[in-house]
């Protein structure tokens, strides 16, 4: 048979694979310049997750607040009103990274679809209904599935560590060969990357991800077809697709390659029976037709088209199951008393106000330019996980850096300039005078008073007598903190000599965002 | 270099700076031994800097044609030049042009930070300064960190960063600045920059250490940047109260000669810094100022 295979879709196709290597990069180029470049104030390289109206929804929802910046989730809705799921299909970096994926797997021939697959597509709704009824009682869970979020996080503290160290592990190999000059060009390159190298999830992360690309073994665009809830939520405001699926019925011989090779299950035939809610217009369809019989011509007409099946029983069990968990989220101990270890960055809203707006997406992980900024995993809580959280003994929190406040998508981290951050108390520091070197043992150190940025320095010195294991006694300068100008920045902790545990730590306590979580009696001051 | 060359090179850079026309330097220096320590005061640091090198002999002395130069700046913290908690940026700028003039092949700038290095390289002045007169101003790379042998009386093996060793010059170039542990931090408390981690373990004899690295280290010349002091909060201050200006630069080939004055701008003498005392010990140099020929300036 001859091959008469669209050409106009063939090249619309092309044109959605250069639309989804733009936005990748340009996801990806935002993502690699989120660090300190060498100004105070960096730009909007959070910018994608505004077009993102899932976030937008269920941080509203749940924060019981409208956040200005969320506005621009309108445009996103609008395309797709008009358009159906365009975004999903030719914008979203989540999808590209899915879609190729499973192009991969297809031409390795692990994937090898016979038929056109069936069922499942509700799941993602059920996602959405259960995130959106727990947002409603003020639980925040959008950033686990939200692709933007998803990719985010996974990037800042899994799949960026991995590849600075891949890339740290071929310079070394240049090194080997002999090639320093070449290997000393790169070592400079890689360093003002600043790709993060440790966390402490880094591996689950990473592992996470994985499996959700080995999904699309499975089915093609599994992430999209069944899981996530920000594609269910544009498919709800999929309903007038401009461009409509259509079958020339003189010309379709009814093979169901449409069909089988539909990445997300949307059904193009019969076309009476395509969901256009399911549609990403990746024109896979159209292109891979052998005769030519699919095109999306535009139809001004409202149709009444099928879409997936969202049997009520489903979506009520969602939500039910939304609403009866939401109180096993509060039952841990986090809300009753505060966490020694949960030092947020400085700007975090009170802790209540915070956990409803994170989102987990990892923006400031990224940005943070010490590494000290990890994802949580129960200091917070289980609604909690992911949300940042500083370890000084990893990183301390820069002096004069904001740049967490300023990335952070949803406001969870208020923005600071630099002067307002300079004055925020995120804990208190600590000395335990049993492993602390100038009062133990006697000798000098004072370490943590050299490295204190604040003027005059929140930790000062005080001469100390100490019985030494000889029975002399030494007297030497120790440290003591002043409790009113620490701000908790856990520098002293960072570098501390005591390796293990340090003798200088910070804990959560008199962080100013929190009412409760003092020591002091103020009463009149 | 032997006397008939510098004195060559020295009535060469007068002709080239004008210099000598301009002070009258040349017709007293080329007579007489350049002095043991050079103490300009002026209004630019990049002024002063330049005057108190041709006031020691010029950098030909300490750089020769195809050299590769290394200078030490204290680049230590994320801080501004105004909080005079990292070395002026105009005095390094001025000694990567007194090198190339010289004759210098490649000059290097680094520093091991203690902040966060990129945060440290442009908020301090630095990079932008020391690369706009043409150096290289690169970060500590870790490949370049290798434990080696120092020979000191206590610090026996370090690792240390190879920039500083692989070089023809070494010049270090600190900030003179109040420090709670040692009273102040000048020159050779400056080489703790110079090395790798556990750095802090060295507080525990600091004195010692800073003495080891100076005497391992062993810099051409010192130019210590008096511009703007910090006289308290050190060694990293936070306001610009907590510094002086005294607009001053003091140069000499004389580490110990250089940290010695140093100690005078806080008003302590020499004799009473412990540091001071295991530099003589280590015969690293003079530190009785009064038998040293000075030469003081203002410009």
């Amino acid at each position: 048979m001859k091959n008469a295979r669209s050409k106009k879709y063939r090249r619309l196709q092309i044109l959605r694979i250069v639309s989804q290597v733009f936005f990748l990069g340009l996801f990806f180029g935002l993502l690699f310049g989120t660090h300190f470049t060498g100004a105070d104030y960096i730009g909007d390289v959070e910018v994608f997750f505004h077009f993102d109206p899932f976030l937008a929804l269920v941080t509203a929802l749940a924060a019981r607040a409208l956040t200005v910046v969320f506005a621009w989730s309108a445009a996103t809705i609008l395309v797709t009103l008009l358009f159906g799921r365009v975004v999903c299909g030719w914008v979203c970096p989540m999808g590209a990274i899915q879609q190729f994926f499973s192009w991969v797997f297809k031409k390795a021939k692990f994937l090898r679809p016979k038929k056109p697959a069936s069922g499942g597509l509700w799941v993602k709704y059920a996602v959405l209904s259960f995130v959106l009824v727990a947002a409603i009682f003020g639980l925040n869970l959008a950033g686990y599935l939200d692709p933007l979020s998803f990719l985010t996080r996974t990037s800042a503290a899994g799949l960026l560590p991995a590849l600075g160290r891949g890339l740290n592990g071929l310079i070394g190999a240049v090194y080997a060969v002999r090639l320093e000059g070449f290997g000393d060009t790169l070592s400079q390159a890689l360093e003002k990357l600043t790709l993060n190298p440790i966390f402490q999830q880094g591996f689950f992360l990473g592992l996470v991800f994985l499996v959700f690309l080995v999904l699309n073994k499975w089915r093609e665009r599994f992430f999209c077809r069944v899981l996530c809830p920000a594609g269910a939520l544009l498919g709800l405001f999929s309903r007038f697709n401009l461009f409509k699926l259509k079958i020339d019925s003189a010309k379709c011989t009814k093979c169901g390659l449409c069909s089988i090779h539909c990445p997300t299950q949307a059904g193009p035939f019969p076309d009476d029976q395509w969901k256009s809610s399911e549609c990403l217009y990746c024109e896979t369809c159209a292109a891979i037709c052998p005769t030519g019989a699919i095109s999306f011509p535009a139809r001004l007409k409202k149709e009444k088209l099928p879409a997936v099946d969202l049997s009520r029983r489903r979506m009520l069990v969602a939500s039910f199951l939304a609403f009866f968990s939401v109180p096993f989220f509060r039952i841990g101990a986090a809300r009753k008393r505060a966490s020694e270890k949960l030092i947020r960055p400085p700007g975090a809203l009170p802790e209540p106000d915070f956990l409803a707006k994170c989102v987990k997406c990892g923006e400031c992980l990224k940005a943070c330019p010490t590494n000290g900024l990890q994802p949580a995993l129960s200091e917070a809580g289980p609604e909690g996980m992911w949300t940042p959280v500083l370890v000084p003994k990893i990183g301390y929190c820069e002096y004069y850096c904001s740049l967490c406040s300023q990335v952070c998508p949803t406001g969870a981290i208020k923005e600071l300039s630099v002067p307002e951050k300079t004055t925020v108390k995120i804990g208190t520091a600590w000395i335990d005078k049993n492993r602390c070197i100038p009062y133990f043992l006697g000798r000098p150190c004072i370490v943590c008073e050299e490295h204190c940025p604040i003027s005059p320095k929140a930790i000062k010195f005080v001469m100390v007598e100490t019985k030494q294991a000889d029975g002399t006694t030494a007297t030497e300068k120790a440290p003591v903190i002043d409790l009113d100008l620490c701000i908790g920045c856990g520098i002293c902790e960072n570098k501390c000599p005591v390796a293990d545990r340090p003798a200088i730590f910070v804990t959560s306590v008199g962080e100013q965002r929190s009412k409760d979580n003092q020591l002091l009696l103020k009463i009149g001051e | 270099m032997n006397r008939r060359t510098f004195l060559k090179d020295a009535a060469l850079g007068s002709l080239v700076f004008g210099a000598g026309a301009r002070t009258g330097l040349f017709a007293g220096t080329a007579a007489a031994a350049p002095p043991d320590l050079a103490i300009i005061q002026g209004e630019s640091p990049s002024a002063i800097t330049k005057a108190a090198i041709e006031t020691l002999g010029g950098m030909g002395r300490f750089v020769a044609r195809g050299n590769i130069v290394v200078i030490k700046p204290n680049i230590g913290w994320d801080r501004t030049p105004e909080m005079a908690a990292c070395t002026n940026p105009d005095v390094v700028r001025a000694l990567v042009e007194l090198s190339f003039a010289a004759g210098a092949k490649k000059v290097t700038v680094m520093d091991n930070t203690t902040n966060q290095a990129q945060r440290c390289y442009v908020r301090s002045g630095i990079q932008a300064a020391a690369s706009a007169a043409g150096a290289d101003v690169p970060f500590v790379n870790p490949r370049r960190i290798k434990s080696m042998p120092l020979g000191g009386t206590w610090l026996k093996d370090w690792d240390v960063i190879q920039d500083f060793v692989e070089c023809d010059t070494l010049i270090n170039v600190p900030i003179a600045k109040h420090h709670n542990l040692c009273r102040v931090t000048l020159g050779m408390k400056n080489w703790l920059g110079a090395i790798g981690d556990p750095r802090n373990r060295l507080h525990q004899r600091i004195e010692e250490a800073s003495v080891d690295l100076a005497a391992f280290f062993k810099p051409k010349l010192t130019v210590l940047d008096a511009y703007r002091i910090l006289v308290r909060n050190g060694p990293q201050g936070g306001r610009p109260s907590d510094t002086k200006l005294l607009k001053t630069v003091a140069a000499g080939a004389d580490a110990a000669a250089v940290e010695a004055f140093g100690a005078t701008l806080f008003d302590i003498a020499p004799a009473d810094l412990p540091l001071l005392k295991f530099a003589v010990e280590r015969k690293l140099g003079r530190i009785d100022l009064e038998k040293l020929v000075l030469e003081k300036r203002a410009i």
